[in-house]
């Protein structure tokens, strides 16, 4: 099993007479590959059309060497891929283990034992393996992603696209995703759209995508020396014409941008970096 | 080493085992569907669509009421009304089990290698059934013989293969609410040209049904590629 190879050239896509994605390039084959980016900056747009259920305006995109424009190429780019959209849609009134058992069923899992084992085995992946029987409803919203995790998981993917995966997770849901996807990185190429800077800090490279321009595309430790010399703390108040600053604990301010002569220059950290990315023009 | 494949297997079969204990017992209608020889994944797309519940609600309600309101074979009127009506159940409920406002599942599904084509074709199926059955009962334990009163079926399948067509360009409601106003104002305007012989199901009604079905289908196979992608975001 090798990791889905994603090609991306000069990607499109116009949504509601706005340019949602404006020239994507990307070329990636294994490991965790973070998308950062403000709100409406394309992450999710960019997801679904490598998840083929939205088709790029122009460009090309290619996976595996395949081309989702041609039918019977999607279809096969599909049974590689793992897909957790923004909004799962769980529907009340289900189990989770009929969520997941309908979603292997459109997977193509036909038989039934092998189908309720490969169902059962990415349950237990993500820890909901004694909540099978319960109805969604029931279940809060950090265990309705996990169950939206474990449909994505089935199959075991050679690509693995999550958007927001982290959202309602607590620090030891986070801890448990972060392991899952930490173990898949050699067999597996994933998309991990977040907001949670933090969250970047495991991946292999990130792309900060910004009005949907990949405005940075490297590792997380390229990503923070982005800010270096350019992050400080002081006592008083940030002077005018800081990038970004905000009031720390300890009562300091922490500041992003020119510093001023003598300021005491701190160490830069992802989110230091993408702030400055972000906010470039 | 032995013994570590030896526990592997183990714990392999154990997971096996397990997964059969926990899994849900299937339901009435799954074992039903099974003694019909319908296969078990269509099967389990049938029964575990969430999607599905308010469709059949909806033919089942609707057929009901219309049965009941066409119980007087003699009563144009009451034929009339079920002609009229039972046509568009199968539109509506298709319109209620399929697409992004309809299914919260959808985009999940959409990335699947299942055909979209396929997995609307068999929820169409399948709330096409529903209506059938609940609204032949009805017709079949009426005293008097009434061939009439299955002659909303050809139409039912014309209106429905035209509402899937236009869900090839729009998004499946108003697709469904198009087809359906087309229906309801052309029956009523022919109807309503003074005819007692219900003209718009008789054969020239019947035979149109059947060429809008045809041209319909062949719509829908060419762009069945719409059916593989969010073509509803605007």
């Amino acid at each position: 099993m090798t990791a889905a190879h994603v090609a991306a050239d000069s990607v499109t896509k116009q949504l509601g007479g706005r340019e949602v994605l404006a020239g994507v390039h990307l070329l990636e084959q294994g490991g965790l590959i973070t998308v950062l980016g403000p709100n409406g900056a394309g992450k999710t747009t960019l997801l679904r059309c490598l998840a083929t259920v939205v088709s790029p305006d122009a460009g090309s995109l290619v996976i595996d060497g395949l081309d989702p424009r041609h039918e019977h190429e999607r279809i096969e780019i599909r049974r590689r891929l793992g897909y957790l959209p923004q909004h799962d849609g769980l529907v009340a009134g289900s189990t989770a283990f009929d969520t997941v058992d309908y979603l292997a069923v459109l997977k193509g899992h036909r038989d039934d034992r092998r189908r309720r084992r490969a169902v059962f085995e990415v349950l237990d992946c993500v820890g909901l393996c004694d909540r099978a029987g319960d109805r969604v409803e029931r279940l809060s919203s950090g265990m309705r992603r996990r169950l939206g995790m474990a449909q994505a998981l089935l199959g075991a993917p050679t690509l693995l696209l999550l958007d927001e995966p982290a959202s309602g997770l607590d620090p030891d849901e986070r801890l448990r995703l972060r392991h899952i996807l930490t173990e898949r990185r050699g067999t597996t190429t994933m998309f991990v759209s977040t907001h949670l800077t933090d969250e970047a800090a495991i991946s292999d490279s990130v792309l900060v995508l910004v009005d949907g321009v990949v405005r940075f595309a490297g590792s997380p430790q390229r990503l923070a020396s982005v800010a270096r010399n350019c992050t400080w703390v002081q006592h008083d108040l940030p002077p005018p014409g800081v990038r970004a600053s905000w009031r720390l604990a300890d009562g300091r301010h922490r500041c992003l941008g020119t510093p001023p002569p003598g300021a005491a220059l701190v160490d830069p950290t992802i989110e230091d970096g993408y702030l400055i990315i972000r906010d470039a023009t | 080493m032995n013994q570590i494949v030896a526990q592997a297997r183990l714990d392999a079969n154990w997971r096996a085992i397990e997964a059969e204990l926990l899994a849900p017992k299937p339901n009435i209608l799954e074992r039903l569907l099974g003694r019909c020889r319908v296969p078990s994944h269509v099967t389990r797309v049938i029964v575990a669509t969430p999607a599905l519940r308010r469709a059949w609600y909806l033919a089942l309600a609707v057929a009901v009421l219309v049965g009941m309101g066409a119980t007087n074979p003699g009563d144009r009127a009451s034929l009339f009304t079920l002609l009229l009506l039972a046509p568009t159940l199968p539109v509506l409920g298709v319109a209620l089990a399929y697409g992004p406002a309809a299914d919260p599942m959808y985009e999940a599904q959409l990335a699947t290698p299942m055909r979209g084509l396929r997995l609307v074709a068999i929820r169409a199926i399948t709330v096409l059934c529903v209506a059938v059955v609940a609204l032949g009962i009805p017709s079949l334990l009426s005293p008097v013989a009434r061939p009439m009163a299955f002659a909303w079926l050809l139409p039912a399948l014309a209106l429905s293969s035209a509402s899937l067509a236009l869900m090839t360009w729009l998004p499946p409601r108003r697709s469904a609410a198009i087809v359906a106003v087309v229906w309801l104002v052309g029956v009523v305007l022919v109807e309503g040209a003074g005819s007692t012989e219900l003209t718009a199901f008789g054969t020239i009604g019947q035979v149109t049904a059947l060429l809008v079905a045809g041209a319909a289908t062949v719509v829908v196979c060419t762009r069945r590629s719409s059916f593989d992608r969010m073509e509803y975001l605007g």
